[in-house]
């Protein structure tokens, strides 16, 4: 999951196993809002590569992925932002 | 159209129970994701950028009043309220629960639906012509060949897992409406002598290396299809590429071989099926076609009405062709309504166009490979009153053909792979170009956007085709000229450096400017004129009102 990463700053994200909904890993778990997301140092990654795994192995995530964050602390990829933030056109 | 046999009600049923006990032991841990996915992908259950989505094969294209309301009934139960269809007859759901989605394939069963096979390495959903059986320079019906081999290729234990995917088109008339050149299988019904048979293409296909089909055999009787598809896949099967999946799909193998090294592979692989096991007989033959009779329709002189409507008249020009029957008209409903994505209804639309299928066309309904509807069989006398509970329902836009009917995938909006957004830019188009008497102008034109290069909104094909890109975290937009899905197929060419999304609509206008400089009369089509001045004139016309480029 982290051979690819750049940048300083990550959140760690996933589609929840049952819904496949967005989630992010925040300090009471997993939660739908990125605001509340842990930021994680370059550094941390692999404690926090420890934690998806394991959630992974207990049925609540699948596809957990590291959203790199801008130097401001936003979200830097266009399609990470649009998994945030949801689709950008009108049904 | 096609009703189950019992068998297939309990292969069916037998599958979503197959489905439900997977997804129970994936939730309970029983199953690693690694495990699961391949089973899921199975059933037409991928994961995409915001949740899974669930892609429903609607074979050949062929959905009845019923099927549609049910479809509605899940997009509003299990879904977001409404459904897209795609650019091979299917529909998707973009938002369903995995938890839910074993009472989803239920709930589809109960309606002769599935989504077997609309995913994984094995031979697709069968496309069709969604004119089939409707016109009168038809050889004749591909709907029940399709169905002839629906059958044989479902679960078919050899082709389960081949290479890559496998698509395959069947048409029964010298008109490509489904684009049956660019899928790795295109099957034609021709005449020779009398007598009805085959012609078979193989080796086309779209992605991020585009091949128009080439030509196996001249003429196949009807009899032998399934031992000649058979000894095509067989082929493929053998010799096809496992190591790279960009090198795995039957068009590669065909080009690397040469068509006539492949045709002679085939061609011994079929002399070693002459046991005559997939052989049909004329029985089994009209047994199917007996499913797939015209409505009673009785021929009359009935005239379309004639009402002082503008709205209506271009509807009429635009969007209704003549059913082969006297007195009876084919409705083509545009799902490209302005500032609406491409091939999306709602499940009111859908709940509304039931009920209009049931009161005006037999209850029937066709889904086209170009994201838009088909009513088949509705009297002359009752188009007017069919257009208003069609203008009620936003699906009365008259612009089948036109600039504004383009095919589009889901694109960066929903799908994991994209690599920029494509729905946008298609609303964008529509916006710009949303006034019938400047489309008119502009004449018959397909644009194709496709938000990554594996092509999935036939960007290739497209007189104008359009693929989203990422420049250093920008999305931009490639723009290829003269492309074709249909018996003419071309692949279009890249005209130059790609534009931003805010230069692409100036871009596409100085496109059209070099078209209606060279256009000499109105029947002179973009493509014509394209295909007379080539790629020069665009390209010298259009990069030198630029200077931003990618």
């Amino acid at each position: 999951m982290v051979k690819k990463l750049q940048g300083e700053t990550f959140l760690l994200s996933a589609n929840e196993l049952r819904s496949g909904k967005v989630v992010f890993f925040t300090s009471k778990g997993w939660s739908s809002s990125s605001s509340e997301a842990i930021k994680i140092k370059v550094d941390e990654i692999d404690r926090y590569e420890e934690i998806s795994i394991k959630e992974e192995k207990k049925c609540i995530i699948i596809s957990p992925k590291f959203v790199e964050l801008d130097d401001f602390g936003n979200i830097k990829n266009l399609r990470d932002k649009i998994r945030n933030s949801g689709i950008t056109i009108k049904i | 159209m096609y009703k189950y046999s019992d068998i297939d009600k309990k292969i069916i049923a037998s599958r979503v129970k197959q489905f439900e006990n997977q997804v129970n032991r994936r939730l309970e841990g029983k199953l690693t994701e690694e495990e699961f996915k391949p089973l899921r992908l199975m059933n037409g259950l991928y994961l995409q950028l915001h949740a899974y989505m669930l892609r429903i094969a609607i074979p050949y294209g062929e959905l009845s009043s019923k099927q549609l309301r049910k479809i509605a009934f899940i997009a509003d139960k299990y879904d977001k309220g409404y459904g897209h269809f795609t650019t091979r007859q299917n529909i998707q759901f973009n938002w369903p629960k995995l938890l839910e989605v074993p009472e989803i394939l239920s709930e589809l069963s109960s309606v002769e639906m599935h989504a077997i096979q609309t995913s994984g390495n094995c031979i697709r959903n069968i496309s069709s012509d969604h004119l089939a059986g409707l016109t009168l320079n038809e050889i004749e019906d591909p709907r029940p060949w399709c169905e002839i081999i629906r059958k044989w290729s479902t679960f078919h234990p050899e082709f389960s897992f081949l290479p890559r995917k496998f698509k395959i088109a069947v048409i029964g008339c010298a008109e490509d409406r489904a684009a049956m050149l660019v899928h790795d299988i295109g099957l034609r019904i021709i005449k020779r002598k009398n007598q009805v048979g085959f012609e078979i293409f193989v080796g086309g296909g779209q992605g991020r290396t585009p091949i128009i089909g080439k030509k196996i055999r001249d003429f196949l009787p009807k009899k032998d299809i399934l031992n000649y598809l058979e000894a095509i896949l067989t082929t493929y099967n053998q010799e096809g590429r496992r190591d790279n999946i960009y090198k795995a799909r039957i068009k590669i193998l065909v080009r690397e071989f040469g068509i006539e090294k492949f045709r002679s592979l085939v061609e011994e692989n079929f002399s070693k099926l002459s046991n005559k096991e997939l052989e049909i007989d004329d029985k089994s033959i009209e047994e199917i076609f007996g499913f797939f009779r015209l409505p009673p329709l009785k021929p009359n002189t009935n005239q379309i009405p004639s009402k002082n409507n503008h709205e209506y008249q271009n509807w009429i020009k635009q969007n209704v062709i003549p059913h082969k029957i006297q007195g009876y008209s084919i409705v083509q409903i545009s799902l490209k309504a302005p500032k609406k994505p491409p091939g999306d209804a709602t499940s009111n639309q859908m709940i509304a166009l039931a009920e209009i299928s049931e009161k005006f066309s037999f209850s029937e309904i066709r889904v086209t490979h170009e994201q838009n509807l088909v009513l088949p069989h509705v009297s002359n006398e009752e188009l007017f009153n069919l257009w208003n509970q069609l203008k009620i329902q936003n699906l009365a836009t008259p612009n089948l053909g036109l600039i504004t009917d383009t095919i589009c995938c889901p694109g960066m909006d929903y799908c994991a792979l994209a690599t920029a957004r494509s729905i946008p830019i298609s609303q964008k188009i529509s916006s710009h170009f949303n006034n019938y008497l400047k489309q008119k102008e502009i004449g018959d034109l397909k644009i194709k956007i496709s938000g990554c290069i594996n092509a999935c909104g036939h960007h290739h094909v497209g007189n104008i085709g359009i693929l989203g890109l990422d420049r250093k975290g920008q999305e931009f937009y490639q723009i290829t000229l003269g492309g074709s899905a249909k018996e003419d197929a071309a692949i279009g060419e890249i005209v130059g450096p790609s534009f931003s999304e805010n230069d692409l609509i100036d871009a596409i206008e100085k496109i059209l400017d070099t078209y209606k400089k060279h256009k000499r009369d109105k029947s002179d089509d973009f493509l014509s004129v394209f295909r007379r001045i080539g790629i020069k004139e665009f390209k010298k016309d259009l990069y030198d009102n630029f200077t931003k480029k990618a």
